[in-house]
């Protein structure tokens, strides 16, 4: 970033001389510096997990939410500004009610994935405002299947089969594109899923973290809910032993 | 004082992916004197140290009711907190008026996170200078709920915020697994003890500067400050004359 | 900008309204219209029921509809007068259970919180002088307790052990006050199937908007449940020996 401090990067309406909005990109590094968020959409329908980074003991867990839903049967996960996603989320309910009212039926993933990138491209646009510090994980089962999206802070957005964003993305991506993901059912992306979390998470940059875990599927009548107890503890579980696993498998590379 | 070129306006992300309007607005939640709160199964507490200007005035408030259910206590710039309780004050008797209900402690919160998120985005505005613990009893239980500036909202076994409240913090997460259990008596002593170890150097809690607040399942939202809060005092004096022992 | 934006006289304000087609106006009668709900209160919670008939005037036009609500897992709601009415505010009722599942906060809307939103919607609309034409009956059971609430047009609002709508007021509340008041915690769902039925009857009998073909709603604290579509047995053998009646 070598045009830090040369006056280009302090708004959004200001270009760069190489055609770059710095703010957009400053932006992006607060989704890159936060908790790991990821999507999965299998072939019954959508898990959507995060890293919750906790910084106090003090927190009462499965409060605080991070994924929160929209209309009933929109997920939406994200990575970055708690306060900014609470906005975003505010704003996806609003569409998915107001595309309710006209046409009496459930907002399609790709209508209000366009509608939230254009709302969040806005903000690109004016130097009385500032762009959105989240990317956002869409999920639904809509009447063409299941879906994910996701929004990122330049408006951009993407339909995706796995889709990561945080600081863990590199680890989660890769781990993502090994998954056959067409073949997987919910109940195995729940715990591929958590496994990946746990994968992700850097225990030495932060310690305590809470997983959480929802889903769009038949088990939830097609709406948006989070997984029930028994599966987060499995899951939990699963991602835990995998976790000691790898491992393991570490130790004995280096006895080799 | 440091300065740099990203810090004049909320409007503006630095290269890290900070706010510096929005991290300047925390620090002063830090200006104020801190409260504690904290709660157990069936009540919630909150604790604060009031300041006065000067001997010939009054103390400044710290605790606000905002309902039969919910309360709040301030620390940072006072007059910010007067905006917010009366938006939770209109938000509180609206869900009683439409619906015939008390409103639901996160919903509340949840709506001034809301309202202080538009302040971290827009140019020509400031983040609200106020941190908040909001508690309040719905039928969810009890709650204690963080406020900052920078609009997130967190809920808490027991939290503390203002000057001096990292002490507080630690005295509370040393001890927050057996608040559950504790009766309310129990519970004020026990913040009272969290409030003290804020306190500079040479001062003391007494029944002038302490304002003591709480609401539970069959107990309405209430406030002591002067000599309603003596009882509780003296039972702080007594539990630490035992642990000298 | 709303995409469904036509110009039809109620959608137009000031001076236009007025000189294109008279002064503004609004529902000065229902059109497609459901008749009475009955419901009342018994041991193990409130029972409710309604015909499947949408009347268009005198004529008989829709015969398989729902005149009962579902609300959300410890509410139902009957609903008798203009259908098109209620078909609106069963959207924005929808909208509120929408937005409660989206609270995601395990902090449900009761009956009566249900009731008293629904009371002031209709309340507000009929002091703006624009009413939905409907009587509504709320019940269920809200933290264990049994609720039934009437509401309509006029924003008028009570609680009783036993409501009717329509022309149920006047032929089932006699039935009703008899068989159940007072008696609210001793009728097993038995009785009260029993009663309900015999008040159905009546109504079908002599309320010429009625119709043989109903729905049923009980709502315990196991939940709601609203029946298929069924119908009473009648007899009509002795209607031939009533006389007097401008026959």
């Amino acid at each position: 970033m070598t045009s830090i401090g040369t006056g280009y990067d302090l708004s959004v309406s200001t270009y760069s001389p190489d055609g770059r909005v710095f703010q957009v990109e400053y932006a992006q590094k607060a989704v890159d510096n936060s908790g790991t968020a990821i999507g999965l959409r299998v072939k019954d329908g959508v898990v959507l997990a995060v890293e919750k980074i906790k910084h106090s003991r003090l927190l009462v867990p499965q409060s605080n939410r991070r994924i929160m839903t929209a209309g009933k049967h929109i997920g939406v996960a994200s990575a970055g500004w708690m306060s900014d996603t609470r906005h975003l989320v505010k704003r996806a309910r609003d569409e998915a009610h107001n595309y309710h009212s006209v046409y009496k039926a459930d907002i399609p993933a790709k209508i209000i994935a366009e509608r939230m990138g254009m709302y969040v491209q806005a903000y690109t646009l004016y130097s009385s405002v500032r762009p959105f510090g989240v990317s956002t994980i869409l999920a639904c089962v809509d009447k063409d299947g299941p879906q994910l999206y996701m929004v990122e802070p330049s408006g951009q957005f993407v339909g995706y089969r796995g889709c990561a964003a945080g600081k863990g993305k590199q680890v989660a991506k890769t781990e993502i594109e090994k998954l056959k993901l067409e073949e997987l059912t919910v109940r195995e992306a729940v715990k591929e899923a958590a496994r990946i979390i746990y994968a992700a998470h850097d225990e030495a940059k932060d310690k305590l973290f809470e997983l959480e875990l929802s889903w769009v599927c038949a088990e939830s009548g097609m709406l948006h809910a989070h997984v029930p107890q028994d599966v987060l503890a499995d899951a939990i579980q699963h991602a835990e032993r995998s976790l000691d696993e790898d491992d393991d498998d570490e130790m004995e590379d280096e006895d080799l | 004082m440091f300065r740099n070129q990203y810090d004049n306006d909320a409007s503006t992300w630095s290269p890290q992916g900070c706010i510096f309007q929005v991290d300047y607005a925390s620090e002063a939640v830090k200006q104020g004197t801190a409260v504690v709160g904290l709660k157990s199964k069936t009540h919630v507490v909150l604790v604060a140290v009031k300041r006065s200007p000067s001997e010939l005035a009054s103390y400044q408030k710290k605790i606000i009711r905002i309902d039969d259910h919910m309360g709040i206590a301030v620390a940072g710039l006072t007059s910010d907190a007067r905006v917010l309780s009366n938006y939770l004050r209109t938000e509180a008797m609206r869900s009683k008026m439409v619906y015939g209900r008390a409103l639901p402690v996160g919903r509340a919160v949840s709506a001034i996170g809301d309202k202080a998120q538009t302040n971290t985005q827009e140019y020509g505005r400031r983040p609200y200078g106020v941190g908040l613990l909001v508690i309040g009893h719905d039928d969810t239980g009890p709650h204690l709920y963080e406020f900052s500036p920078s609009g997130i909202v967190s809920e808490y076994y027991g939290y503390s915020i203002g000057a001096r409240s990292q002490s507080a913090r630690t005295n509370l997460e040393r001890n927050f697994e057996r608040f559950e259990e504790l009766s309310l008596q129990e519970l004020v002593v026990q913040g009272l003890r969290a409030l003290r170890d804020t306190m500079p150097q040479g001062k003391q809690l007494d029944s002038m500067n302490t304002s003591i607040g709480f609401v539970g399942m069959d107990t309405k939202m209430t406030i002591l400050d002067g000599d309603g809060t003596q009882p509780y005092l003296d039972q702080l004096d007594e539990a630490e004359a035992m642990d000298t022992e | 900008m709303d995409p469904v934006s036509l110009e039809l006289p109620h959608t137009l304000r000031g001076p236009q309204a007025t000189a294109g087609y008279g002064p503004t106006t609004r529902t000065t009668q229902p059109i497609v219209t459901g008749t009475s709900v009955v419901a009342f209160k018994y041991k193990d919670g409130i029972m409710m029921a309604a015909d499947c008939l949408a009347s268009y005037g005198s004529l008989a036009r829709f015969r398989n509809e729902n005149r009962l609500m579902k609300v959300n897992e410890t509410t139902v709601l009957g609903v008798s007068g203009d259908m098109g009415d209620f078909q609106h505010m069963k959207h924005k009722l929808e909208d509120v259970m929408t937005h409660e599942y989206d609270m995601d906060d395990g902090q449900a809307l009761g009956t009566k919180s249900v009731y008293k939103c629904l009371s002031n919607i209709m309340y507000g609309r009929r002091t703006n002088i624009n009413p939905l034409w409907n009587s509504f009956i709320v019940g269920g059971v809200d933290g264990g307790e049994r609720v039934l609430g009437y509401v309509d047009l006029y924003g008028t609002t009570y609680m009783a052990d036993s409501l009717a709508t329509g022309f149920g007021k006047h032929l089932a509340v006699p039935i009703l006050r008899r068989r159940v008041e007072g008696r609210a915690d001793e009728i097993t769902e038995e009785e009260a199937v029993a009663i309900m039925d015999d008040c159905m009857r009546v109504l079908l009998y002599r309320d010429c908007r009625a119709f043989n073909k109903l729905r049923r709603a009980k709502v315990t604290a196991q939940g709601v449940e609203i029946s298929e579509p069924y119908s009473l047995a009648t007899n009509w053998s002795y209607a031939e020996s009533i006389v007097g009646y401008g026959v």
